[in-house]
């Protein structure tokens, strides 16, 4: 009964603020001053104070104090905000807590758009090449597929598969060669495919962190490219039930979507306290996208996804459990379905895709079929001597069917079904910080990683029957004193693959087996030459064995127009990889500069054959799976300046080189150069109902691809055969965007508002990244509007 | 302390290994192709002499669509002769075999048959069939054609069955090839 009082009470308290003002004792204070840690504790004239559950806020003065009246006693949540340091929040009771001292420690680049820190906290205090979308720039992207919204950050790119498929690309690598965190779980949905996006919502993020280079060290072999970490916002701690809600309009496809949340947590002084719970959900719909002068058909897609999360925790330990269901139907342009080379060619031939349909919702084929499940959960134990001890285990399943276009058969099953089994265990141990004698501190963990996953095929062979296991164990350990930061990992894994194939004429299964294990480290340092110029440097190797896919394909892809082998005498990848990067937060101008230089041995790709496969429907070209010398090194710069205190300009440019070494070649889908700048106005009018409204204008230019294989083709006993490439890289291109946003106050509920226009121009383009740039242009102008609410 | 938590994440970790037993890996599906065509006959008959009747037959195309390096013939084309001729698919992979004819015939207005004799084959196919696709419609399909021979001569017959869904305009340009073989034919 007890319980139930409070519960009601803190619901008053927080969900009816404006009833609660009216009462008569609201007459309490808070007030204090903001200063910053270095130098001297200087007093920050004009940051922001506000308070989360009021929507009320105010700025302080020249001398850093600030004030606000008329609050009624109860519990709240109050942000801490100023233009090149890192946001404080802090949860207070009114009237005993009324007076505060506020220090806020700088960061190394806020811009406003996308935010960049140096991080300290969890996993990501790596000493590694990291960037981050969160906050008012991740909301900014939502609506889009993972894949598209992590476009944002410099190096990051996607391989397409017409508009509704896309795939990250770090620094050139992909697939298999990133690892996806998801809510700290290894994701393993058959990414090895170049038309599978991940199975991921992109609603659950609240902060969306890359890792970019081999960061094999903590999270696992594989991660040459780098690593994505997903990371859903952190639990509640203040009692009572809030809630999120999205809605995302688009012109483009006639996109929609929504999402939220409702989450809530048990009262601090009763039997449940340490309680916290939250579910969320998606829907999302889209019909076919529209480039400049045509509807590209079959481009729809839905989305439907859920997920729970229960946290208990107590001063010392606590557990978690995370469960999250991922379901997606994407249809693939029907333009793009060639039956063999020579069809190929007529559709590259034409300027236009031949069917133009009107627009609509229908989803036929060609579509996959995705369930994505995660069910996981996680213990940890922490004391001041004994450091913090962390159990994870997960266990998740991937469903992949893919329906190809049929032409007489009228039946229901999938051509492609592959369903994956993944359990993976992980123990952590984080050993508490000691302080030495000369002022420096220790910081490490060292951990152990174990996986088993079994995969089973039904209907046409692409990828065979497997079971892999892999166990892995590591140690990091940092040190940092005065303006150095050291770290230092190794690592070794082990790893084993099983296939199993069936002998259709003796119906006998036989299997193949591999084992494969491996040594590596990474050493990285960090300098702060002043306090507001870093340089940061890592050196690390990584390793990839290869996976059942590049050892025992053997099959005519679906929409790739490819016939691929796999080389079951393939060896494992070696990564050699090296960062530098200059981070500078001045007052004025922000800028962070990375150059890497990633070195792969064994590097494998698909080759194409010289001579095509003749099939049934026709020849097709065939591609078997070899090895190079490949070297991937490149730039990320980031600069930002203030022009006037209103108006800012950001630029974002990432260069890519890649080669084949071994055959003095280049390699094919390498990331073209490519420049984003913006200029962005905010305006400092605040009103009772509006806050936070700015307005922005962006171009993208994106530069040809000339660094590719020569681009070749002959028909020879009538049979054409081709090499490099189907065709010649697409022309470079650019792309004008705008945008603007606020945040309105109607009533007691905070609305954020954002409408993005993109491809404003209508520009027909086609992008080198994309699978189905033969076919047909990218979508042309799309305006979407963002609308975020919260109870 | 530290028994609860490891006591319930244990609990968790077996339930879970109850939920998704592992092993199935072992059983391997055979290869299904939902759309196969294993067999294709031509089948000839003499306009003038009903009793003349020529059947070619290319059977075991692969699973993986490789064509067998050999037709079987019952018999050879007469020269100066006029047939009719009709095409039949088959997919004997299926039990029982199906036939893949009617379903063609059944999406007549998306697909096409194209005959290409090879250079000095003395053999002339006229499509004698149409589908219902509307105005500028209807179109041929091909199932069965008229045949006229020239002088005596040996080549390859090309066949290619088209699929045009929504694209059919009586050319083979639109769309994809569902099969494309060759036969081996003779006139003498």
């Amino acid at each position: 009964m007890r319980f139930v009082l409070v519960f009601a009470y803190t619901l008053l308290m927080a969900g009816l603020p404006t009833y609660a003002q009216l009462a008569p004792n609201c007459t309490a204070t808070l007030s204090g001053q903001i200063g910053q840690s270095l130098p001297n504790r200087m007093a920050l004239p004009g940051a922001t104070v506000y308070i989360d559950g009021l929507k009320r806020g105010t700025l302080t003065d020249a001398n850093g104090f600030f004030r606000i009246d008329n609050l009624c006693p109860g519990t709240y949540t109050v942000e801490y905000r100023f233009v090149g340091f890192t946001t404080f929040s802090e949860t207070i009771r009114l009237p005993l807590d009324s007076i505060r001292t506020i220090t806020l420690q700088s960061d190394a680049v806020n811009l406003p758009g996308l935010e960049i820190h140096e991080h300290r906290s969890e996993a990501r205090q790596l000493l590694q090449n990291q960037a981050e979308l969160s906050g008012v720039a991740l909301d900014q992207t939502r609506g889009q597929s993972l894949g598209e919204s992590l476009k944002n950050i410099v190096g990051l790119y996607s391989i397409q598969t017409g508009p509704s498929i896309s795939k990250p690309v770090i620094h050139g690598l992909y697939s298999n060669r990133i690892l996806v965190l998801n809510n700290g779980i290894r994701q393993e949905d058959q990414q090895w495919g170049s038309e599978h996006a991940p199975q991921i919502d992109q609603f659950v993020a609240s902060r969306l962190t890359v890792i970019k280079g081999a960061a094999s060290i903590r999270y696992g072999s594989d991660a040459i490219g780098g690593v994505i970490l997903v990371e859903p916002k952190a639990m509640p701690s203040v009692p009572g039930v809030h809630g999120d809600l999205n809605a995302v309009g688009a012109t483009n496809g006639r996109m929609g979507a929504v999402s939220g949340y409702v989450e809530g947590a048990s009262s601090t002084d009763n039997a449940f306290r340490g309680l916290s719970w939250r579910v969320q959900g998606t829907l999302k719909q889209a019909g076919y996208a529209r480039a400049p002068g045509y509807f590209l058909e079959n481009t729809s897609f839905r989305e439907r996804n859920f997920s729970a999360d229960l946290h208990y925790d107590k001063k010392q330990w606590g557990v978690e459990v995370f469960f999250s269901q991922f379901n997606n139907r994407l249809g693939l342009f029907r333009g793009a379905q060639v039956g063999s080379l020579t069809d190929l060619y007529a559709a590259i031939a034409r300027p236009e895709p031949l069917v133009q349909p009107d627009f609509s919702y229908a989803l036929a084929r060609p579509y996959q079929d995705i369930n994505h499940h995660l069910l996981k959960g996680r213990t940890y134990y922490r004391s001041e001597t004994f450091g913090e001890l962390t159990l994870t285990v997960a266990t998740q399943t991937n469903v992949r069917e893919e329906y190809d276009m049929l032409s007489f058969a009228r039946v229901e099953t999938p051509e492609l079904y592959l369903k994956l089994n993944t359990q993976t265990a992980d123990l952590i141990w984080e050993h508490p910080t000691r302080r030495d004698q000369f002022g420096g501190v220790w910081s490490g963990s060292v951990g152990v990683n174990a996986l088993t996953q079994g995969n089973v095929r039904r209907f046409l062979f692409l990828i065979p029957n497997f079971r892999a296991n892999a166990l892995g164990g590591f140690v990091i350990e940092r040190y940092a004193r005065n303006r150095w930061v050291f770290e230092g990992g190794l690592r070794y894994d082990v790893r084993t693959l099983r296939a199993f194939f069936l002998n259709e004429q003796t119906n006998q299964v036989f299997s193949r087996a591999h084992q494969w294990d491996n040594a590596n480290g990474s050493l990285g340092i960090s300098y702060q030459l002043r306090p507001d110029l870093t340089l940061t440097t890592n050196l690390s190797t990584a390793w990839r064995a290869p996976n059942a896919s590049d050892l025992y394909a053997n099959g005519l892809h679906q929409s790739a127009v490819a016939f691929e082998r796999g080389n079951p005498n393939l060896r494992p990848e070696q990564a050699f990889n090296g960062n530098l990067a200059l981070a500078y937060a001045g007052k004025q101008l922000t800028m962070e500069l990375g150059v890497y230089n990633n070195l792969i041995q064994n590097y494998i790709y698909l080759k194409p054959d010289s001579v095509p496969t003749i099939r049934q429907r026709g020849a097709f070209p065939a591609y078997s799976y070899d090895q190079v010398r490949a070297l991937f090194r490149g730039l990320d710069a980031t600069i930002s300046y203030k022009l006037t205190n209103a108006l800012t300009f950001t630029s974002k440019t990432s260069l890519l080189w890649a080669s084949d070494q071994t055959n003095r070649d280049y390699l094919v889908l390498v990331p073209p150069n490519r420049t984003d700048n913006s200029l962005r106005y905010e305006f400092s009018t605040k009103t009772v109902r509006v806050s936070g409204l700015y307005v922005q204008v962006s171009a993208l230019a994106v530069a040809r691809q000339n660094r590719v294989p020569a681009v070749s083709r002959e028909i020879r006993d009538g049979v054409p055969i081709f090499r490099g490439d189907f065709a010649p890289p697409p022309p470079g291109y650019a792309l004008l965007g705008a945008e603007a946003g606020l945040n309105l106050q109607l009533g007691k509920r905070a609305l954020s508002l954002i409408v993005t226009g993109s491809n404003l121009l209508n520009t027909a383009y086609r992008d080198y990244l994309n699978r189905f740039r033969y076919f047909a242009d990218e979508p042309g102008r799309n305006i979407s509007v963002k609308l975020k609410t919260n109870f | 302390m530290f028994t609860q938590p490891i006591i319930s994440l244990l609990s968790l970790l077996a339930l879970a290994t109850l939920l998704f037993s592992c092993g199935d890996e072992k059983n391997v599906d055979p290869t299904e192709d939902n759309e196969r065509i294993t067999t294709i006959s031509l089948q000839f008959i003499n306009k003038a002499d009903p009793k003349d009747a020529v059947v070619l037959t290319l059977d075991n195309i692969g699973a993986d669509g490789t064509q067998p390096t050999s037709s079987s013939t019952s018999g050879s084309l007469k020269p100066y002769a006029a047939y009719s001729m009709a095409v039949v698919l088959g997919d004997r992979s299926k039990n029982p075999a199906e036939d893949v004819t009617a379903k063609i015939k059944a999406e007549a207005n998306e697909h096409l048959f194209v005959y290409t004799p090879s250079s000095g084959l003395n053999l002339g196919i006229t499509l004698s069939d149409l589908d219902t696709n509307p105005a500028p419609g209807p179109y041929p399909v091909g199932l069965t054609a008229n045949a006229s021979t020239g002088p005596p001569s040996t080549g390859k017959l090309n066949v290619v069955l088209r699929h045009q869904p929504g694209t059919k305009n009586g050319k083979a340009t639109p769309g994809t090839s569902d099969l494309d073989v060759n036969f081996d034919v003779v006139v003498r």
